[in-house]
């Protein structure tokens, strides 16, 4: 086991350890708004992980200057799909917190195993 | 430049800026989102089926909006299969289009009527953002505009049972999402690319492998959950039961079928057929969905027998009817393939017209009980016809559209010699023939509702009997379409 490459990547390891928990948060905690706190930590990972990949360590700006080159710059592009994907989080999160509110106005409840027994399934 | 060779971007962008007008136009007067909309979906439908001169004579139409080339910029890459999605998504959604404006007036709150046209043109533009696009993050967020906004056109009414499968709808849709993003984020870390052609470009360069058969099965289960492929099906009957009837349409008829669209453009365009190093991850993948996909058919078909709630049991036959096109395609012959993709054309009028059936019925009597559809085949004989004429493409009899894809597919099973999943393909025909014609039967055979003609309004009706003419027409001059999809086929499986 190489424990430097490890303390080396420590970023990708929280990634991980964070998908995981989102995952696990969705599938098996009861309470709604919880559920909705294990997406945010999922998709939170997958931008932690997607930032990382463009990280180059103490590089510049990726803004042509002289005595820049261009293998010292950060790349840009996952930086920019994170922006496009954290917009995609926040308005996923506002439809769903939205919904909680709904349905807490029409169950009283916010725990999904008793708002199961208030509705038989046809 | 001239015109016409910005209808490829214009496509997309007219419905979109239609959609974000939408809500001024209702702010001003209500009742003109209804035209407007129309007008957007109209203009859009125009842009999608004049590419189709361009698209037989080259094969790809390809566009940069911006003049950004395409391994660094978007590219708009609109093939065979895109451009048969889109000429669906566009025929479908006008029609639908046309026929929620008498239902969502009587069923919907006045004040949310600018919001239903605002995000039934957002899906509908985003749709057709996802079919036509050549980069695979931008595929991503178009992805997640026709999720968000049906999720809440499920939701819209605010009645308890919609909220709550809206919300099951949204937790089981953002996971997959996630997946998918992170599918793309290991893609990305590997090769460097967002554009699909110069991914695959890149991976078949090799030394990638693990990597790459990972964010394969991210893939595979991001676009499956949005499939409503077999074990991640169970969103599926609550969200299309509950939602408004057209929506209910829309969603069966296409949004179902953007993941089956997705794990395609995943399987063939980026990791294409044959691509060295993890062709075992391909293959073992293909046939996990194989078999999940001839699993869905039985346990659906048998699901769907035993509803009472007549939109119940026609959600729980879209589930079927997945696992007949994925089925198709992964047979991974022409033949096969064809027949899946046809059976998207046939199921999207078939299914259609079902859900709009269903919508009519609950408009003029609030009817969901199957066994409380007796003899409206007298009193509504227009509506009735239209459910037995499609039913004949649901269940697959000739001479309906249905017919010619459950053929192609048995034959693409016949060439690899899977003669478990014949069996299941048929099974799954004869267990529909009992959910469809136990309808039909109760419509015309059981029973009087009442002797007068009592039928709905005339936007209403039309679609519905249009889309079961068109699985008729189809069926019968299946040769239209047929050499098209069989060269898409071709397209596909060469990579």
């Amino acid at each position: 086991m190489n424990f430097s490459r490890i303390a080396h990547n420590l970023n990708y390891v929280f990634s991980v350890v964070l998908f995981l928990l989102g995952l696990y948060t969705i599938a098996v905690k009861p309470n709604l708004v919880k559920k909705i706190m294990g997406l945010n930590i999922m998709e939170t990972s997958v931008f932690l992980f997607m930032v990382s990949i463009g990280m180059v360590g103490s590089g510049n700006a990726p803004v042509v200057t002289e005595g820049v080159k261009p293998a010292t710059m950060v790349n840009p592009i996952p930086q920019a799909l994170i922006l496009t994907g954290i917009v995609v989080a926040v308005s996923t999160t506002a439809v769903a917190l939205s919904l909680c509110i709904r349905i807490h106005e029409h169950y009283d409840s916010l725990n999904a195993f008793e708002i199961l027994g208030r509705d038989e399934l046809f | 430049m001239s015109f016409s060779s910005h209808y490829s971007i214009l496509l997309v962008a007219v419905p979109l800026a239609f959609a974000a007008l939408c809500p001024i136009v209702g702010m001003w007067k209500r009742e003109l989102c209804f035209p407007f909309s129309v007008a957007g979906a109209a203009a859009a439908c125009f842009f999608i089926f004049s590419l189709w001169g361009k698209v037989i004579s080259k094969g790809v139409v390809s566009y940069t909006p911006g003049g950004w080339k395409p391994p660094l910029g978007i590219q708009i890459r609109i093939d065979y299969v895109g451009l048969f999605m889109a000429s669906i998504i566009g025929a479908v959604g006008l029609a639908v289009l046309v026929y929620s404006w008498r239902y969502v007036s009587r069923e919907l709150d006045a004040e949310k009527i600018p919001y239903y046209y605002t995000l039934y043109m957002l899906l509908f533009a985003s749709m057709l953002g996802f079919v036509v696009t050549g980069d695979i993050f931008n595929m991503f967020v178009f992805m997640e505009i026709f999720s968000i906004s049906s999720y809440a056109l499920v939701a819209i009414t605010g009645q308890r049972r919609a909220v709550r499968a809206a919300f099951k709808y949204l937790l089981m849709g953002a996971t997959s999402s996630v997946m998918v993003l992170l599918g793309i984020a290991f893609l990305y870390s590997t090769v460097g690319s967002l554009n699909m052609e110069d991914i695959a470009g890149r991976l078949a360069m090799g030394g990638y492998t693990s990597v790459a058969s990972i964010a394969l099965v991210l893939f595979l289960i991001g676009f499956a959950v949005k499939a409503a492929l077999f074990p991640v099906h169970i969103w599926l009957p609550d969200a299309h039961s509950i939602a408004p009837s057209p929506i209910s349409a829309v969603l069966s008829a296409l949004v179902i079928k953007m993941g089956v669209l997705g794990i395609l453009r995943i399987f063939f365009t980026v990791y294409t057929p044959g691509f060295a190093g993890i062709e075992g991850t391909w293959t073992a993948l293909l046939q996990a969905i194989a078999w999940c996909a001839a699993i869905s058919i039985v346990l659906a078909s048998i699901m769907a027998i035993i509803q009472r709630d007549f939109k119940v049991m026609i959600a729980y036959s879209s589930i079927a009817h997945i696992g007949y096109i994925l089925l198709g395609i992964c047979m991974l012959t022409d033949k096969g393939l064809t027949g899946g993709l046809y059976n998207i054309l046939a199921h999207a009028l078939g299914k259609g017209c079902f859900f709009l059936v269903a919508g009519i019925i609950i408009y003029k009597h609030d009817l969901r009980r199957i066994t409380s559809l007796r003899g409206l085949g007298r009193s509504m004989p227009v509506t009735a016809g239209a459910f037995a004429v499609a039913s004949l493409s649901i269940v697959g009899l000739p001479p309906s559209a249905g017919f010619i894809a459950k053929w192609y597919i048995l034959w693409g099973c016949l060439q690899k010699q899977h003669y478990v999943f014949m069996v299941m393909v048929l099974l799954g025909s004869l267990l529909s023939a009992i959910y469809c014609f136990r309808v039909v039967y109760y419509m015309f055979f059981v029973g009087s509702h009442s002797a007068e003609i009592d039928e709905g309004p005339a936007t209403m009706i039309v679609p519905a009997a249009s889309f079961a003419a068109a699985t008729l027409f189809f069926g019968i001059f299946a040769t239209l379409v047929l050499p098209s999809l069989s060269s898409a086929a071709q397209a596909l499986l060469a990579g």
